[in-house]
């Protein structure tokens, strides 16, 4: 413990997480005072779009200067670790529900809009990745659970205009089947293969369970 | 008096219609469903819930989303008792004694009292609200441009005082928030400001995707590096209701928390936060034994969690009042408002007569609601407590896709919660609390107009806002809470107070 104070004093950072904090700040003031470099500023008077932005890119940065220079010269946090795996996993589940809920297309890319029956499950299982404990099968019948309920919430209930199923799919189907019905069936068809899976993996069930931790600040 | 209570009446007409009842029951059961999750709090509760009541009519979903502010508020307090995580800041103080209760088996009457106890004050603040509600809207008509900016000045200036860490950290987290909000068309000369030329910029940065961004995806992402393995724990939660003794106990603590709580609450920059802390020192101090706080004494969840209510609805006093949020979750009920076109202020109360009656009246019925449903169905609640995290926050990552989509159909705004999850994560690790980025940002808009207004009549004249009385003492109050606040002394108390 005490070596540590020791070591920490000798060095030229006394508190990493405000020096880093110190210094995102005047980034982003940097990248605004930048942004709004070609706005008119206008006078007091008759304010033009650029001079709140400035005067407030100014704060921030000095902000950041202070914030820096306290983090050398006094004590305080050190920066915690980082964990990757978190927001990659969750990033890539967002990013794969953005590209599929409807048709998109980025240069030679294009994806048809597979609707929330592909979304919804495509995030839940590519989110679960996000921790070391995540297991395909519960996180399949979680989202075989979950995105029927979804569905019928704001397709069905809701009446949301949000896309439920591809296009394609009702092409293939009867004509006379209106869009509800399609998707109160494929809601039940998803509900009992949950269902089934749930019911198959029940002797596998562990007694423990992780939770979030209370956080020691508060 | 006899205005005061044809305007209840009126409100009462409103909300007890078959439809409004049933949005509040709603509201108030998917909000105490969303809240009760453990990590999850009542502000990420409301923006993943805000774009189910969109759909509505501006008076249902103003109700519905009342209702999600309580059921969550109540939902915090539950994880607070049961599992000893505490919601938010304002229920961190039920853990204390709420916590103790329940190891000693009697779960079911810190639940009990909580609820009560919140129910009484629920009464007590909406008989306030109505009451101060037209006098304030007066006040706030005789505002100008120079007074509505200096208080707006104030509120931000109270919101850094009340927020926990460094307060050099919170005066940039407004900063922050106040520039994010000019991102996007000047709405005077039409030019566009920091878009990088994407188009889906050019309206500004959406209330909603910042506040998912920053309060759902963010918290994941926190939460996961804060999981711990447990064993899965059979509590027993005993009775429900309080017996004789317990509410002889509780019964005075329930009315000062009550008082304590609406009073703080009324404070521009979230004062709820101080009531349940203020209610909890008070018990203690004036306990004939307060060695038993700690221990389980009823006193310690029956006072703070009547202030913590109590204050939750006051704080919508200035929102109504003034048009001005005090906290991070009356910034998203401006967000709702302005979705439904309702620009938040003293005029809707005398543009939208119902809208202002229905939402107080709706107040006290979501506050009886709670009190109807939770009691029974605690049994339910403390089955969610058992859905193990890596099971849960893939099903609320999902949940924030859908309704962040659905409110503008825009895969770009599914995007952009990523984008600000991954700017809250940032943040987070950098020591910053994102709620007064919030608050920032959604008084940002309403800061630069009244600015530029009062300086437009003023001729440039910065002295307008010394010359006018009003907004000369209320930036005098900011200087001197601000001075306050950075004196050592008060500094070390505040850091007590927060600690506790």
């Amino acid at each position: 413990m005490s070596q540590e104070r020791v070591r920490e004093r000798r060095g030229l950072v006394r508190s990493s997480q405000n020096l880093a904090a110190g210094l995102f700040l005047v980034f982003i003031a940097a990248l605004a005072l930048w942004l709004t470099g070609d706005l008119p500023q206008g006078r007091l008077g008759a304010m033009g779009p650029g001079m709140l932005p400035d005067w407030l890119a100014y704060a921030v940065g000095l902000c950041g200067l202070a914030l820096a220079g306290s983090g050398l010269l006094k004590e305080g946090d050190s920066l915690e670790a980082w964990g990757l795996r978190g927001p990659f996993f969750v990033i890539l589940a967002v990013v794969a529900f953005a590209v599929t809920i409807r048709p998109f297309s980025l240069g030679p890319l294009v994806i048809p809009g597979l609707g929330m029956i592909v979304a919804g499950p495509l995030a839940i299982v590519i989110g679960g990745y996000a921790t070391s404990e995540a297991q395909f099968r519960p996180l399949l019948v979680l989202a075989l659970g979950l995105t029927p309920f979804c569905m019928v919430l704001f397709g069905d209930l809701l009446n949301l205009p949000i896309p439920i199923f591809p296009q394609a799919l009702a092409d293939l189907l009867p004509a006379t089947w209106s869009q509800k019905a399609i998707l109160r069936l494929l809601a039940a068809l998803m509900v009992l293969a949950a269902a089934a899976m749930h019911l198959s993996d029940r002797g596998r069930k562990s007694r423990k369970i992780d939770v979030v931790r209370q956080p020691e600040e508060i | 008096m006899n205005e005061l209570i044809s305007n209840l009446s009126l409100g009462f007409g409103v909300a007890a219609s078959m439809q409004n009842l049933g949005l509040a029951f709603m509201g108030c059961l998917v909000g105490t469903l969303i809240g009760v999750l453990p990590g999850v709090g009542p502000i990420a509760t409301i923006a993943m819930l805000l774009p189910i009541t969109f759909g509505l009519d501006p008076v249902g979903a103003l109700i519905m989303l009342a209702g999600i502010y309580y059921g969550a508020q109540y939902g915090g307090s539950t994880t607070a008792i049961l599992v000893n995580i505490p919601g938010e800041a304002t229920s961190v103080v039920t853990t204390l004694d709420g916590h103790q209760m329940a190891r000693q088996g009697r779960a079911g009457v810190a639940l009990g009292i909580a609820a009560i106890g919140s129910f009484f004050a629920g009464t007590v603040a909406t008989v306030i609200i109505a009451a101060l509600g037209a006098p304030l809207t007066k006040l706030a008509l005789i505002f100008g441009p120079a007074e509505y900016f200096s208080l707006m000045v104030m509120g931000l200036v109270f919101a850094v005082v009340l927020a926990r860490g460094s307060i050099l950290k919170a005066v940039s987290m407004i900063f922050l928030g106040v520039l994010l909000s000019t991102v996007g068309t000047d709405l005077e000369t039409g030019q566009e400001r920091m878009t990088f030329g994407l188009q889906f910029l050019t309206d500004g940065i959406d209330f909603a995707v910042l506040a998912m961004g920053v309060f759902g995806v963010a918290e994941i992402l926190r939460n996961l590096e804060n999981t711990e393995t447990r064993d899965v724990v059979r509590q027993a939660i005993g009775r429900l209701l309080p017996n004789r003794d317990d509410f002889r106990q509780a019964g005075p603590s329930v009315v000062r928390g009550t008082f304590i709580g609406a009073i703080l609450g009324i404070l521009p920059g979230n004062g709820a936060v101080l009531g349940p802390f203020a209610s909890y020192t008070i018990e203690k101090k004036i306990a004939k034994d307060p060695s038993r706080f700690g221990r389980g004494a009823i006193e310690g969840v029956a006072g703070p969690e009547s202030a913590n209510n109590a204050g939750a609805q006051t704080s919508f006093i200035p929102l109504l009042t003034l048009g001005i949020p005090p906290n991070a979750v009356m910034a998203l009920m401006v967000g709702a408002m302005t979705i439904h076109g309702i620009v938040p202020g003293p005029q809707v109360m005398t543009r939208n007569p119902d809208l202002f009656w229905g939402m107080i009246a709706s107040m006290w019925i979501g506050n009886l609601m709670l009190l109807i449903i939770n009691l029974p169905m605690v049994g339910m609640w403390v089955r969610l407590l058992k859905v193990p995290y890596h099971l849960m926050f893939p099903a609320i990552l999902m949940f924030c896709c859908i309704g962040i989509y659905s409110i503008n159909s825009l895969p770009t705004d599914v995007m952009f919660i990523g984008v600000f999850g991954l700017l809250g994560y940032l943040l987070i690790k950098f020591g910053f609390e994102p709620a007064p980025l919030l608050l920032g940002f959604v008084l940002g808009k309403l800061l630069e107009e009244n600015l530029r207004r009062a300086l437009i009549l003023s001729r440039g004249s910065l002295e307008t806002f010394i010359d006018r009385p009003v907004s000369a003492g209320l930036l005098l109050v900011a200087i001197v809470l601000l001075a306050l606040a950075l004196l050592p002394s008060i500094r070390k108390g505040r850091d007590e107070v927060f600690t506790e």
